[in-house]
């Protein structure tokens, strides 16, 4: 009997207590949890368990919405391409000529190059990187920030600071990594910034990405010495070899514009980067770090 | 209970639709802010108490898995569905009007939030180059969700609440 009316008095009290709480106590007590979230976040960084948690539940969903969409929009592609489909194959018919042709002198040089390595003992310069194919699975969901889901992770041996490229340039660097995930933060994000230097000379420079240039698809570079105003529009930049997580030589882009700064020793402008970053839906990792690779 | 359940699972469906169907288009293209149409919709039809726990939960599933500070959307959002919530009392049956206006306002003013936060501070300045290129893409898109989404809020939440006070009547007791 007693217990009874303890929880009947109980049940009242919390009934009371809903009534009572107000919305404004209700903000205050919630504002005062996500300050402290926030105050966590500021002492210890982000806390990669919460996030493990998460994307867990929704990773699989967004891999399931992607296939249906991905499907949805080859089946709509494939009837409406048809005739620019053959027009291509044509046009890459051709061109799969001349690439042979281009091979077959290439190999040539490369037996020669092989020949003059050996007889110089000089190592590769640019290593085969063993690559694994992942696709993009769901983007940041404001438009603030460029960074991306892809659906491989831990399983097949991502690791933090692997190097992510599409179509023969870089496009950026896993900054996350869960068991079938990992986030990639690309080199057009506001706030990346990498050591870069230009591929003839290797004078160094910093390229940043800037959401201003969004628009033309276009990122910055600064701080390059250039003594000899050797750079100009179509220079070749590639990841510099002192950058420490950047492998060395991966292909950026392309300088578009070049200007002097107004302290006459350095010189910054535009780059048009390599890879396509309108429609990434297959990208490579590295599977290599820069880091190990010199330690071991 | 069923009505909470159902409007969590809606806040998913939103999240998980923002960032993979309209974002996919292209990694550089702008995306309308389902998460704030969802967040006004219910505070403008359910109040402020529950526009708060809506935007809180939205806020903070995009902490979760995208932000960079955990407790900032969700505090941002949480704001957005305690003041959609005041324009409960104006609330009429399936008037767009309102919740149009409510979802620009916010979006433009979340989004400046954000720029003053993560962008001014870091020393961008050109204010005018993110108000064309993102701030009012992502009002104007947003705007023409709502008049989509806010429809189909409507009808689920009118649903949900009418099957509720059904089960209250029954019971005699007055709502």
């Amino acid at each position: 009997m007693g217990l009874y009316d303890k929880e009947e008095e109980m049940k009242k009290n919390l009934n009371f207590l809903r009534q009572k709480l107000k919305s404004q106590h209700l903000l205050i007590i919630l504002a005062i949890i996500c300050i402290g979230l926030m105050a966590m976040t500021f002492s210890n960084g982000t806390n990669g368990r919460i996030r493990q948690v998460t994307n867990q539940f929704i990773v699989p969903f967004q891999n399931g919405v992607n296939k249906v969409g991905n499907l949805l929009g080859s089946w709509a592609s494939g009837f409406r391409n048809v005739q620019a489909l053959a027009a291509e194959n044509e046009e890459l018919k051709a061109r799969v000529g001349d690439l042979t042709e281009e091979n077959t002198r290439l190999s040539q040089s490369m037996s020669e190059l092989d020949r003059l390595e050996k007889l110089y003992a000089l190592d590769k310069e640019y290593p085969e990187y063993t690559k694994v194919a992942a696709q993009v699975i769901s983007k940041d969901p404001g438009n603030w920030y460029n960074r991306f889901v892809i659906n491989k992770g831990t399983k097949d041996n991502i690791a933090v600071d692997m190097n992510v490229i599409a179509n023969g340039g870089l496009i950026g660097i896993v900054t996350e990594v869960g068991e079938n995930w990992a986030s990639v933060e690309s080199i057009i994000d506001d706030e990346s910034n990498i050591s870069a230097m230009v591929a003839s000379t290797s004078d160094t420079c910093i390229v940043s990405g800037n959401l201003g240039r969004m628009s033309s698809g276009k990122i910055d570079f600064s701080e390059l010495r250039d003594d000899g105003n050797v750079v100009t529009e179509g220079t070749k930049i590639v990841t510099s070899s002192i950058s420490t997580k950047f492998l060395t030589g991966l292909l950026i882009g392309y300088v578009s514009e070049v200007g002097d700064d107004s302290n006459h020793l350095t010189r910054s402008g535009t780059i048009i980067p390599a890879a396509d970053f309108k429609n990434i839906r297959e990208v490579l990792v590295i599977r290599e770090l820069k880091q190990t690779k010199e330690n071991s | 209970m069923i009505r909470k359940i159902i409007i969590f699972i809606l806040i998913v469906a939103c999240c998980i639709l923002q960032t993979t169907v309209f974002s996919l288009q292209s990694v550089t293209s702008v995306s309308p802010n389902l998460m704030i149409i969802i967040t006004i919709s219910i505070a403008f039809m359910q109040g402020k108490k529950e526009g708060i726990l809506t935007g809180l939960i939205s806020g903070l599933l995009i902490d979760f898995t995208y932000g960079s500070v955990y407790g900032f959307y969700g505090l941002l959002y949480m704001l957005v569905g305690y003041a959609s919530g005041f324009f409960c009392q104006v609330y009429f049956d399936n008037d767009v009007k309102m919740p149009l206006i409510l979802a620009t306002v916010s979006d433009i003013l979340c989004n400046f939030v954000v720029y003053v936060v993560f962008f001014l501070l870091r020393g961008r300045l050109a204010f005018a180059h993110f108000l064309m290129e993102i701030i009012i893409p992502e009002a104007v898109y947003t705007a023409l969700m709502t008049l989509i989404l806010y429809r189909l809020f409507y009808v689920i939440n009118h649903a949900l609440v009418n099957n509720q006070k059904k089960g209250r009547q029954s019971l005699w007791i007055k709502d």
